[in-house]
């Protein structure tokens, strides 16, 4: 991550304007990757360079003008709204609550999955499970998913401080995967069949749920760029707009279109 | 060759004339001007490699020591060396837990590395066949040259899951790292014994079986005595080896930034926080993962300086 923090810092003194540089949130790249490719692919002469550092990174990138565009999967904290950037939403992303497969419970509602993650029900029992003590899984304060999460679902509150904390929404999932007692929370996108994403307040994760607003954890994926984007930012945030990638790459991550909204009248 | 005759050459033409025959009729020059200049370039090849070393040291001591010393001043030395919480979203700076895991993380590994890396050296030195050793001495070796993100990928797949069904937990943790690091470690203390034992002059050996001594007896009352100091060098230099893994321990400790609260339970240490905090950390916070590095570098200076102290004891004959 460093190193790309540097590969970043090196283009930018030589870029010039076919050349656009994107950090921030993990979350978002296989939208901005795979876009700013298939961008290249159209527009040989121009360049994107894409690198996840986590949306903090990011919006600090963007603002101190080591990045062109700053992608973030958080809104902009109290401290950051005099920075004078400019928030396009690209896609909805929900976070979706996972467990062992073999983990026979299916639904919890918001209030216990805040008391889990706060360290206050140490036991699957405690909400209908087997006799095992929970193992929780947290990412690190980095990650854009821990901040939505922790705004969302714990009401800003302190996450156990005594749960193990994983760098990377791979890991998370491999060891939940792994592990039967593990709970932890992943984007929606992400979710594979190795791990169970159990239905929260009873509402499943879902488009049609996290559209329509009855689906809790939920949250925007935005790209900010320092004043209104110009020159080659909005040619490729307008790209990530247009209907090719928003039903296509957006979709195949498990991020839900920006414009569904709209269609399902939601 | 009239420079050659001079009684007392300049210093820098010392090494030229050295390299000249001293004959009757004046002296015969071996060395042309073009090997000389080249022996001299040389000379100073070497010299600027070895500056070059002594600058990165300085250059980074002074670096992280510029960046991190504002962390005793704004934070206060006590509040970031005794601080018993890591919350630098709330401006708390404490690194004690830190450090702790860092020691308990240290220990533990060298508890099971080096009985595991000693028994091996004196295997080696002492007791292997020929044919043995020289299978067993390049595996070890081989284990120095293996990646630590490697060992850390080994740590997560395979040992993890073990150690959370003996503990009961997710298998993150001291215990975990433990043992990743204990394997880690094994190349650098055991190729360091090992020296140590072959410096033991062999008399030492025939005077020891000659008193009717076995093998045994004379590996642990005579051998591992004589070489003691020099197993305390290799112990040290492992755990500077240990305190400063960063990438395996971050993927197998668990990170939790706590408190040590038992083996199966997640920790975080110095360097792998330094890592996890790195690609976010800004102002203070950044501030003081440079301070934690400061703290890294006095402890693995302290190492080296006791290794130093402890070659004068042996040089000394204590």
């Amino acid at each position: 991550m460093l190193s790309m923090l540097f590969l970043g810092g090196c283009s930018r003194a030589s870029s010039a304007e076919h050349q656009l540089i994107v950090t921030g949130s993990t979350t978002i790249l296989p939208i901005s990757e795979v876009a700013a490719e298939d961008y290249h692919t159209l527009h040989p002469e121009e360049d994107v360079l894409v690198s996840g550092v986590g949306s903090s990174a990011g919006i600090e990138n963007v603002s101190s003008g080591t990045s062109d565009i700053g992608t973030s999967s958080r809104e902009l904290k109290d401290e950051e709204l005099d920075l004078g950037l400019v928030d396009t939403p690209v896609a909805y992303d929900a976070i979706a609550v996972i467990v062992n497969p073999s983990n026979p419970v299916t639904s919890l509602t918001t209030a216990q999955i805040k008391a889990i993650f706060q360290g206050k029900i140490t036991n699957w029992r405690e909400v209908g499970g087997l006799n095992l003590p929970i193992g929780l899984v947290n990412r690190d304060e980095a990650s854009g998913t821990r901040e939505a999460f922790g705004k969302i679902v714990l009401d800003k509150q302190r996450f156990d401080p005594t749960a193990v904390i994983l760098p990377g929404t791979g890991q998370v999932r491999s060891v939940v995967a792994q592990a039967p007692s593990a709970i932890g929370y992943i984007s929606l996108g992400f979710v594979t069949d190795d791990v169970k994403a159990i239905s929260v307040d009873g509402i499943v994760a879902s488009e049609k749920t996290v559209v329509s607003g009855e689906y809790p954890i939920q949250r925007i994926l935005h790209m900010f760029t320092k004043g209104e984007p110009t020159g080659l930012a909005k040619r490729y945030i307008d790209y990530v707009l247009s209907a090719d990638i928003q039903n296509s790459v957006v979709r195949d991550a498990g991020f839900i279109p920006i414009t569904a909204k709209a269609v399902n009248g939601g | 060759m009239a420079e050659g005759l001079r009684p007392d050459p300049m210093p820098e033409e010392r090494e030229a004339t050295a390299l000249s025959v001293r004959g009757d009729a004046g002296t015969l020059k071996l060395v042309s001007k073009a090997t000389y200049f080249k022996e001299a370039a040389l000379k100073n090849l070497f010299l600027a490699c070895a500056f070059m070393a002594v600058a990165a040291v300085a250059l980074i001591f002074v670096f992280v020591g510029y960046r991190g010393w504002p962390v005793f001043t704004e934070v206060g030395a006590s509040n970031f060396l005794f601080g018993r919480e890591w919350l630098p979203t709330q401006d708390l700076f404490g690194i004690l837990p830190l450090f702790v895991g860092s020691i308990v993380v240290t220990i533990g590994a060298l508890l099971l590395g080096t009985p595991l890396a000693v028994g091996a050296a004196v295997f080696l030195s002492e007791i292997a066949p020929p044919k043995v050793r020289s299978v067993v001495r390049p595996a070890i070796e081989l284990l120095a040259g293996v990646p630590s993100v490697v060992y850390g990928f080994f740590g997560l797949l395979i040992l993890r899951p073990i150690v959370a069904d003996l503990t009961g937990g997710l298998g993150f943790g001291p215990l975990t790292a433990w043992i990743i690091l204990a394997i880690m470690i094994v190349p650098t203390i055991a190729t360091l014994t090992e020296d140590a034992l072959q410096s033991i002059p062999n008399g030492i050996r025939e005077a020891s079986y000659a008193m009717g001594a076995t093998t045994w007896q004379t590996i642990s009352r005579v051998l591992l005595p004589a070489a003691k100091i020099g197993i305390v060098d290799a112990i040290i230099l492992g755990m500077g080896r240990a305190i400063g893994e960063t990438m395996a321990v971050l993927m197998v400790v668990g990170n939790a930034p706590g408190f040590f609260r038992g083996m199966g339970k997640p920790l975080s240490t110095l360097t792998s926080q330094i890592v996890m905090d790195m690609p976010y950390a800004s102002g203070l916070h950044r501030t003081a993962l440079f301070g934690m590095a400061i703290i890294l570098f006095l402890v693995s200076m302290g190492l080296v300086l006791t290794v130093r102290l402890l070659s004068r004891f042996k040089e000394e004959g204590l």
